[in-house]
């Protein structure tokens, strides 16, 4: 038993920690210039140049905006369902129908986005049927634009069936029938019992989670990269292009926000599970 | 009458998306402003699966590469899982664990690229998986890890004094018993495969066509009618796995 | 002696959890040992049926030295205070585990399991899933399931701990009414001084990892602090 049990944490930690720990250490030399294609020998230059850069700034914080947005009406849109409606998700075809959207990758979802919004989708040819448009300039940008509403459209379909579920499923597992009865005989209100057990208990216990998506919205890839603006980006697709460029002097600089990124993850991974003990 | 409104709206909004991959993908001229397209024909799914191969080539390679990855990772986790979750280092070990799960796999991808172009194992399929393993390992064992609680060492431990040696334990109590999480962890691994686009790209270099890869070129290509079809196609394996049993399949995150 | 224990003893980090314990029990014996939660009784039954290691000190059985023996060859049975029933398991297939993992005859099983259940009163269960019982009957296939394999010694750790008052006094009368025919030798851990008279041949008090016996319970009833509590309880009411 011994022996399967020192190759299998062997194998998970060579494919696990190691992969990510080379990833990272070839990042790391790579953006102090030890490495890669202009090796000019150790230098700061290269993560001066990147701290210094407004650009990466701006996309970590248009990725925070991404995701901040999308979380609010996501959640709100999920609690408001399961708070109102939340029979509708236990029993019936509503309760096979909400876990539908989920087998969509964020490929497909933000193909469907782009058939829905653009100026020529979808709703600028329906409101032309119905004759609220009549010139297509008028239509409003929603795909490709700097406030990146095709994006947080399309996060937001696929997070807000994902919260109602567990949502769901956290109301049904955490006997909050019987803390809600138990405010009703304290005299507590349906508002009150609504804003002061459910909405809280259903935040709090689903605390881990939800960072945890913020965090996949604010690295998302796919879906930015087919509606994001050009003058703005995600720090995902902000990386891969900077990697990608024909620009040597901009690879460095990309690996330096790897190697960044990866220790701003790794301090937030180590506070939430140093929480949920 | 609210819940039925409710209802339809909801059925819509969630529905809404497949109908319109479904239409586009028997479509052909959709000219501004009309609704519809303005044919129907079968001849983009003739000619996709059938004359021209390379589409059915990406669904079998992409059946291939997610159901080995999904069995495999649904094997060792669950090993893993165990010694991990009774280890005394339980905490570091997670923390190991969640790393990779967090980490953009498009970033991790472009990283570690440098190894997998040095060792030749770019652009094969062999390289793709075990870059999916990557990912998808670490993130079994967060499955299962629930799985492993106290309870279940105890009922390790009283199968042991019931005269069970390791085999009969496995064999007899905790396989059976872990049932739901092998198939949590296999459907869920699957999904991860299934849809992984940055990582498969940049580690196949263009080379390993997977589904989802031939979804993103079609759109890339502009050709909306062939992107529909093979979201669809990309679709269904989820809804398969879905409608076996929706219990089993998405519990994501917990 | 059938169970013999000599100098045990087990720390864990600076804590002396267990400290030169000894211990002699005859065959078809049942030792109550009382102790409050914390006094080492757990890791002390641990160390009998082979699933903890002692660091140091000798278990013999008939006169053979246990300690290098594995847990699933020891055919010592350690109830814990959950009767734990296989959840995909129904009634009928929990008691009869311990006899299929010995790859017993079918038929033989068949009968020797329709006899434990009788005597369990459970032959009406037999088909039914473990959540699908009672408390006190989800404890007596508990009871079953140990009992089929004839272990050479039976470890109870508080069993009746999670049942109620009156569930728990039934089970007591069934316990020893089954080990009238089915005699084992046992130690029974209980934090309940009532249920270890009872239950018990010999008494035994445990406190901070030192067990201390009585010679019979006549003794115990007469030296013991909590009995005489007990009794000008009772008596001054």
């Amino acid at each position: 038993m011994n022996i399967i049990r020192l190759f299998n944490l062997t194998l998970f930690l060579l494919t696990a920690a190691v992969p990510l720990a080379l990833a990272l250490g070839y990042a790391l030399l790579y953006s102090l210039g030890a490495t890669g294609v202009l090796n000019e020998g150790i230098t700061l230059v290269n993560w001066y140049k990147t701290l210094i850069n407004n650009n990466l700034w701006q996309s970590i914080g248009y990725s925070i905006y991404i995701a901040f947005i999308t979380m609010i009406i996501a959640i709100g849109l999920a609690l408001w369902a399961v708070v109102r409606h939340g029979n509708v998700f236990r029993s019936g075809y509503t309760a096979f129908l909400i876990y539908l959207p989920l087998t969509l990758p964020a490929t497909v979802m933000g193909f469907y986005s782009f058939q829905l919004l653009a100026k020529s989708g979808l709703l600028s040819r329906l409101a032309f049927q119905v004759g609220l448009l009549h010139d297509l300039a008028y239509f409003p940008i929603l795909i490709n634009d700097l406030w990146g509403v095709g994006i947080i459209f399309t996060h937001i379909c696929m997070a807000t069936p994902f919260f109602i579920i567990l949502f769901t499923n956290l109301y049904h597992n955490e006997n909050l029938k019987d803390f809600i009865a138990l405010a009703q005989t304290l005299g507590a209100k349906a508002s009150q019992v609504t804003w002061q057990i459910i909405i809280p208990v259903l935040l709090q216990k689903s605390f881990a989670t939800l960072v945890l998506y913020f965090v996949f919205i604010m690295s998302s890839y796919e879906i930015p990269l087919l509606l994001g603006s050009q003058s703005r980006q995600m720090i995902s697709v902000f990386t891969i292009e900077k990697l990608q460029r024909f620009n040597l002097q901009d690879i460095p600089q990309a690996y330096a926000i790897s190697v960044l990124y990866g220790l701003l993850l790794i301090i937030l991974i180590i506070n939430l599970l140093g929480r949920s003990k | 009458m609210r819940k039925y409104f409710f209802n339809i709206i909801l059925s819509i909004l969630i529905l809404l998306p497949f109908l319109v991959l479904t239409v586009l993908s028997f479509g052909r001229n959709w000219t501004h402003p009309s609704v519809l397209p303005a044919t129907f024909t079968f001849d983009n799914w003739r000619t996709l699966l059938l004359t021209q191969s390379d589409l059915s080539q990406s669904v079998a390679l992409s059946l291939f590469i997610s159901i080995s990855i999904s069995a495999l990772v649904t094997l060792l986790s669950f090993f893993t899982s165990k010694f991990i979750s009774f280890s005394r280092w339980r905490r570091r070990w997670l923390l190991i664990a969640y790393f990779p799960y967090v980490f953009p796999p498009v970033i991790l991808a472009a990283c570690v690229q440098y190894y997998f172009l040095r060792l030749g194992w770019a652009g094969s399929t062999g390289g793709v998986m075990l870059a999916q393993l990557f990912i998808t390992y670490p993130f079994g064992i967060i499955i299962f890890t629930s799985f492993w609680n106290e309870r279940l060492h105890n009922m390790e431990q009283l199968v042991a004094t019931l005269g069970g040696n390791t085999w009969q334990t496995y064999t007899r109590v905790l396989l059976p018993m872990a049932k739901g999480a092998l198939l949590v962890c296999f459907f869920q691994t699957f999904l991860i495969s299934w849809f992984e686009y940055g990582l498969t790209r940049l580690i196949g270099v263009g080379k390993v066509q997977t589904l989802t890869l031939k979804v993103f070129q079609y759109v890339n290509e502009a050709n909306i009618f062939y992107a529909a079809l093979a979201s669809i196609l990309l679709a269904m394996p989820p809804i398969l796995l879905l409608w076996i049993n929706k219990k089993f399949v998405f519990v994501k995150f917990n | 002696m059938f169970l013999e224990i000599n100098d045990l003893h087990k720390k864990f980090g600076a804590e002396n959890v267990l400290s030169d314990l000894n211990l002699q029990l005859g065959e078809r014996q049942m030792l109550s040992i009382l102790g409050r939660s914390g006094c080492g009784k757990t890791t002390l039954l641990k160390i009998i049926a082979g699933l903890e290691q002692s660091d140091g000190g000798i278990i013999k059985i008939a006169g053979k030295v246990m300690n290098e023996v594995s847990a699933h060859q020891r055919n010592i049975v350690y109830m814990y205070q959950e009767p734990l029933l296989f959840p995909h398991l129904n009634v009928f297939d929990n008691v009869a585990f311990g006899l299929r993992l010995r790859k017993m005859l079918r038929a033989t099983i068949e009968a020797r399991v329709s006899e434990m259940l009788d005597a369990l009163e459970l032959s009406e269960q037999a088909r039914k899933m473990p959540h699908q019982l009672s408390g006190g009957q989800r404890q007596r296939v508990a009871f079953g399931r140990a009992l089929i394999i004839n272990p050479q010694v039976l470890l109870l750790d508080e069993p009746f701990g999670a049942l109620d008052t009156e569930t728990r006094q039934a089970m007591q009368v069934l316990l020893i009414r089954i080990m009238q025919t089915h005699p084992i030798t046992a130690i029974f851990v209980t934090h309940d001084l009532k249920e270890a008279i009872i239950m018990g041949d010999r008494i035994g008090i445990m406190e901070k990892g030192k067990l201390a016996i009585f010679p019979d319970k006549k003794t115990f009833i007469a030296q013991n602090e909590y009995v005489k509590k007990e009794i000008n309880f009772w008596q001054n009411l």
